[in-house]
């Protein structure tokens, strides 16, 4: 590294105002709590069951994607 | 941290989890703030890193230090931050708030001159301004940073000089010399 990069190192820090405060102020436990409490978002077996037989429908009659496409 | 209270965390236990989360919340936000200077970022991205690493709970080794995995995801997460940040924002938004920062910037450097090397240094990839960040800026220890990024000290070295070069370019361009 020569001297020029060294003075862009040294203006780079100058710039940003040196190291920052690493300290934490507050206790974060508070926000992280109620996300442990959240249920996982599950996708009902009904949903997987309809998803699937459409999928099923359009594989074994093709010529009807055009149409289905025609009425989105 | 005793071992059983890591087991405990692996199999779910939320108390264990809690623990740890006491324990290493300032280490991790420690460790985030300096790359991302901000302090309001910092804090979310610390939840979000708990959040990962309560998901993840299962691949975690309880014979393997916590602290280097947590430290491990925060940095993935902070980069991934830095990634997104770039893209979205416009330039003057990248800018460290002068109010985030722990001292004024050296008044020797003029607004101007702090901003045209803020922006430069913004538009750097992520991956090279957070190894910049944490050794030119923050004088972090070689070692240390190697750790967290997942890479070799010559690997460091190689981004901070690559860093350093790109924004001397950058700020050739933009009409600023050292």
């Amino acid at each position: 590294m020569n001297e020029i990069d060294r003075a862009i190192e040294e203006l780079l820090k100058r710039a940003a105002g040196g190291a920052v405060d690493c300290r934490l102020k507050r206790d974060l436990w508070p926000e992280m709590r109620p996300r442990l409490d959240r249920p996982p978002l599950r996708v009902p077996w009904w949903d997987l069951a309809l998803a699937a037989a459409l999928l099923l429908f359009l594989l074994l009659s093709p010529e009807t994607v055009p149409g289905l496409l025609y009425q989105l | 941290m005793v071992e059983a209270e890591l087991e405990r965390f692996t199999r779910g236990d939320i108390e264990a989890f809690e623990t740890l989360f006491r324990a290493y919340q300032g280490e991790v936000y420690g460790w985030i703030v300096r790359i991302v200077r901000d302090p309001g970022a910092a804090e979310d991205l610390t939840l979000e890193t708990f959040w990962r690493i309560y998901r993840a709970r299962a691949q975690f080794d309880p014979n393997r230090p916590f602290g280097a995995w947590a430290r491990r995801i925060a940095t993935n997460l902070t980069l991934e931050y830095l990634s997104r940040r770039r893209a979205d924002k416009p330039l003057d938004e990248r800018l460290p708030p002068c109010a985030a920062l722990p001292a004024a910037p050296d008044p020797a450097v003029g607004a101007e001159v702090r901003a045209k090397v803020m922006a430069a240094f913004g538009e750097l990839p992520a991956k090279l301004r957070a190894a910049a960040t944490l050794a030119v800026i923050e004088e972090t220890p070689y070692d240390e940073i190697a750790g967290a990024l997942g890479i070799s000290i010559n690997g460091v070295k190689s981004r901070v000089f690559r860093a350093v070069r790109l924004l001397r370019k950058s700020l050739e361009r933009k009409g600023v010399r050292p």
